[in-house]
């Protein structure tokens, strides 16, 4: 059967563009999907250090009962950028735009995403809204938290309008990059490469871009209609004249539910990749984790009221979203077990990649498990608003995204740098990225059952010892992190060569050099099966050349 | 490079599992058994009392929730743990070594669907009952208003004039809380009651529930309201926010001062500081033109006693018989115009607000300053 399916070559699918020479074109504005995924990253995990300063600023403020490091305005001010820049800064932008722009498209046998012009204006505009959201701290910034509800945030500082302005850029920025991955996996995989071969992080981005283009623009409405409650007086979310504050939470869950599992998804899709990889056995259940994929993207819509259960929702909506949350269990269960099948009766080989994936296992499924319980209407009635919220949030945020981000970024780093990053380092710092983090969100489970209430710059002087904890332990969790960012400059210059493909892994950006050259593929492969069987030879055909140094094909003329 | 064969459909091969693995599944059940019985038995109450019925339930919910929850983390992370160190490449493990190649196994994924699933709809069941008793009430209540501020709470009481800033509750007595806000959004929680509603302004929220334990107990903010949220419990001198449940002997004494106390407080919701008039510059014949048209019809030009509806004005801010207002803040002319503004009612009877008389705030300024002229 295979014969006839190859691609001949010559076709549209190698229609290519000469490689812009000049460092502007070539480093700056980049339409090159590697470019702009490196773009992503460097701008994101610049964020990153400030969003993680601002959490350590949190955390020593709360060393003591009393505050005393910052006054409260400051303290609302600090959390309140912390998660915004995590949310939007930091996880989004470096599981889509940057994970998922420098490694999607390889994996799918395409040269690039169906619209370069348009990834080059999504990154662009996502550092001049990370900046302004910066700015807002010169004009007194939001201080509301992440969430900003009215009509708190409409007594909020001239600064929370800036915020608003600035996180509605992000979502155009989301919209376009959704709308961009959702046209490149619908129509530019290789021959052969059908839905059921794809690799699973191309699953992950597949579910995640609908989710970026349809959720973020009910943000986008309820943010325009923030600003122009606050500059303009329009009283949307003002009871006395006829508007109403629970819109305002109606529409900014309905898409920060979905963003969720815009932060997940495709942290779901990275620890697909890596356990099969080196576990050296196929995925286990490709069909259902492809599928729980799915299924969690279309329930993950129906779900967002649960943020409101203590809001005032009619019981009769309480009930079908208590359950619907429920639901959700069962395709992450069916992901999670499908993980840990899949280490069964492999060959582990146990890098840092590796550690941090199977960490994420280990605590993921921790704040999965509290997210059941806070689903269930009772028992949020008693948590919800409280460090347990926060406890689980950040398990699922950084132990599961950021975890996962850390296990890709130690994974794929030689397909931007040629480089391996140094596995001693690294696993020094998965040991004190993995105590640290969970000796600073675990006491905070047992923190808000007993009464502390989140955002708050001081609390009941009972709590003192456990917040003490959490905070020695998170400067252990930081201490990891800036590990981490040593290597990957250290590593840059002076990690071990990799190769092209350091890991045995059989997915196509493994297929071509490190790091990958401009045009992805000098002749565009061809698929015959998913990616997975590490004892078969690789289902792919036309990459004799990639490895060779014969010249890439003449770029069609103009 | 090789031509690609197709795979077979059926490649897998047939697994059997060891006994170290059946060992392992052992110890795991064991520890997870503990877990449960370790959920049953926690002694919560030594640290968070249950103080009302609802309280109960909801540990009940949250025991049965913790123990399948660790029960099952235990089974995952053991799991991967004994399979991260038992199938873990050795010293001597060729490079190429490839693991059992195994990719799917349709009985074992159906029931790994279909237990959770279970566990799920066990959980929802348990969940929706114990909601169902929390959201219906219990009939034959007593009914308070809990009303959020920045930084602090207060609470109406059926036939106490006024706003007070305890909470009593009677031990036994059915009660319904509303919940309801006076600026910013603000939650009612409890931790010892483990309820919790969020004080949103226009909207009134509801908690049912019957003390079953005397003792006074914190209330905490648990939605963002501003400079001074963290404020917003008993931590803090400056807003003590209790709620104390009473035996029923010690409520009714406590009830009883309060409505006597409060025999002169105003039912009128104070008015936003925003909203606070700007009383100079009235004019003092308008106002005595529309005193003729729209009050005159309640209030007398006599002295305070002399009746109509409402009470006699002449004199009203320099009466030495009563130099009060009815809700106990002094007379002056700012304590007056909030009454315009926000209308009154209790003791004295009902004064419609500022919308139900249709005054202007210029309406209101002009008539302050005629009723400065009346000595």
């Amino acid at each position: 059967m295979a014969a006839t399916a190859v691609h001949a070559g010559g076709g549209l699918a190698d229609h290519i563009h000469p490689e812009p020479q000049g460092f502007v074109r070539k480093y700056v504005f980049s339409i090159d999907h590697k470019i702009i995924g490196i773009q992503y990253m460097i701008t994101a995990f610049l964020f990153m250090i400030l969003g993680g300063m601002l959490a350590e600023l949190i955390r020593v403020q709360l060393m003591k009962a009393s505050g005393g490091l910052m006054t409260p305005e400051t303290y609302n001010e600090v959390y309140s950028i912390h998660g915004s820049t995590m949310v939007w800064l930091v996880i989004i932008p470096l599981l889509t735009g940057g994970f998922g722009n420098l490694i999607f498209p390889v994996q799918i046998g395409a040269r690039d995403v169906a619209f370069p012009w348009l990834n080059m204006l999504s990154f662009w505009i996502f550092p001049v809204a990370g900046l302004m959201l910066y700015a807002s701290f010169l004009m007194g910034a939001p201080t509301a938290g992440w969430t900003e509800y009215p009509p708190m945030s409409l007594q909020g500082q001239a600064g929370t309008s800036m915020w608003a302005a600035a996180i509605f850029l992000i979502g155009v920025s989301s919209t376009m990059t959704g709308i961009n991955f959702l046209v490149t996996i619908l129509k530019m995989r290789a021959p052969g490469m059908t839905y059921t071969r794809m690799p699973l992080f191309v699953w992950g981005q597949f579910v995640t871009a609908p989710l970026l283009m349809i959720a973020t623009t009910a943000l986008g409405a309820a943010l325009a209609a923030l600003f122009v409650q606050r500059e303009f007086g329009v009283a949307f979310f003002d009871p006395a004249r006829g508007g109403s504050p629970l819109l305002w939470q109606h529409m900014f869950w309905f898409y920060s539910h979905p963003a969720v599992y815009i932060m997940i998804l495709p942290a779901f899709g990275m620890i697909s990749e890596i356990l099969p990889t080196f576990s050296r056995k196929p995925i286990f259940g490709y069909k259902m984790i492809a599928f729980s994929s799915c299924a969690i993207a279309i329930l993950g819509f129906m779900v967002w009221a649960h943020h409101m259960f203590t809001s005032g929702l009619a019981p009769a909506l309480q009930l079908p979203f208590m359950v619907l949350t429920m639901l959700i269990a069962i395709p992450t269960g069916v992901k999670i077990f499908s993980w840990v099948a899949t280490l069964w009766g492999g060959v582990i080989h146990m890098t840092t990649s590796m550690m941090f994936a199977i960490g994420f296992l280990a605590t993921f499924t921790l704040g999965g498990i509290t997210g059941v319980f806070l689903a269930a209407v009772p028992f949020d009635l008693h948590a919800h608003g409280t460090y347990f919220i926060v406890a689980h949030l950040h398990y699922v945020l950084v132990g599961g995204s950021l975890m996962g981000i850390l296990a890709g970024l130690f994974y794929w780093y030689p397909k931007m740098t040629g480089r391996l990053m140094n596995e001693t380092l690294g696993k020094w710092a998965f040991w004190l990225f993995f105590i640290g983090f969970n000796g600073t969100f675990l006491p905070m489970h047992w923190l808000g059952m007993w009464g502390q209430p989140r955002r708050v710059a001081m609390y009941d002087p009972q709590f003192q010892g456990w917040n003490q904890v959490a905070s020695w332990f998170s400067f252990v969790m930081t201490a990891a992190l800036i590990l981490v960012l040593i290597n990957a400059l250290w590593s840059m210059r002076n990690g071990k060569r990799s190769g092209h493909n350091p890991w045995n892994a059989r997915t196509l950006e493994w297929q071509i050099p490190s790091p990958m050259p401009y045009y992805n593929f000098k002749h565009v492969p061809s698929v015959f099966a998913a990616p997975y069987d590490f004892a078969e030879p690789l289902p792919y055909r036309g990459l004799e050349e990639e490895l060779t140094g014969a010249p890439p094909p003449v770029p069609a003329a103009h | 490079m090789e031509s690609y064969e197709p795979l077979p459909e059926n490649r897998d091969p047939v697994v059997h599992l060891d006994r170290q693995f059946w060992i392992v599944t052992a110890v795991l059940a064991v520890l997870a058994l503990l877990s449960i019985l370790f959920w049953i038995w926690a002694p919560i109450t030594i640290f968070m009392p249950e103080a009302v019925d609802k309280a109960q339930e909801i540990d009940a919910l949250f025991r049965f929730l913790a123990a399948t929850g660790t029960a099952l983390w235990i089974f995952i992370c053991g799991y991967v743990l004994y399979f991260s160190l038992a199938f873990r490449r050795h010293a001597g493990t060729p490079e190429n070594a490839v693991g059992i190649q195994i990719h799917d196994n349709n009985k074992l994924e159906f029931w790994w669907t279909v237990v959770p699933t279970v566990f799920v709809v066990l959980m929802a069941i348990f969940s929706i009952r114990i909601w169902y008793g929390i959201e219906v009430a219990p009939g034959n209540t007593l009914v308070v208003e809990a009303i959020g501020h920045q930084w602090y709470y207060t609470f109406r009481y059926p036939n106490v004039n006024g706003e007070v800033k305890e909470m009593h509750l009677p031990l036994g007595q059915p009660v319904t809380v509303h919940v309801t806000s006076a600026d910013v959004i603000h939650s009612f929680w409890i931790p010892a009651m483990r309820l919790k509603q969020d004080m949103v302004p226009g909207l009134i929220n509801t908690m049912e529930f019957t003390p079953t334990r005397p003792g006074k107990y914190e209330i905490i903010c648990t939605e963002f309201c501003g400079m001074f949220h963290g404020d917003m419990h008993s931590g803090t001198k400056e807003n003590p926010a209790y709620v104390y449940i009473d035996r029923p002997a010690q409520y009714a004494a406590w009830y009883a001062r309060t409505e006597r106390q409060q025999a002169n407080a105003s039912n009128a919701v104070a008015a936003p500081a925003s909203n606070q008039l700007k009383l100079a510059g009235g004019d003092a014949a308008a106002g005595a033109k529309m005193f003729a048209t729209k009050c005159s019809a309640c209030h007398a030009l006599g002295p305070f006693d002399q009746r109509i509806v409402g009470p006699g004005l002449k004199g009203v801010l320099y009466d030495p018989a009563h130099p009060q207002l009815v809700d106990g803040d002094k007379a002056t002319p700012d304590n007056v115009a909030k009454i315009l503004q926000n209308g009154f009612k209790g003791s004295m009877g009902q004064m419609p607000n500022q919308a139900g008389n249709a005054l202007s705030n210029k309406d209101i300024v002009d008539l302050v300053a005629y009723l400065k002229t009346l000595r």
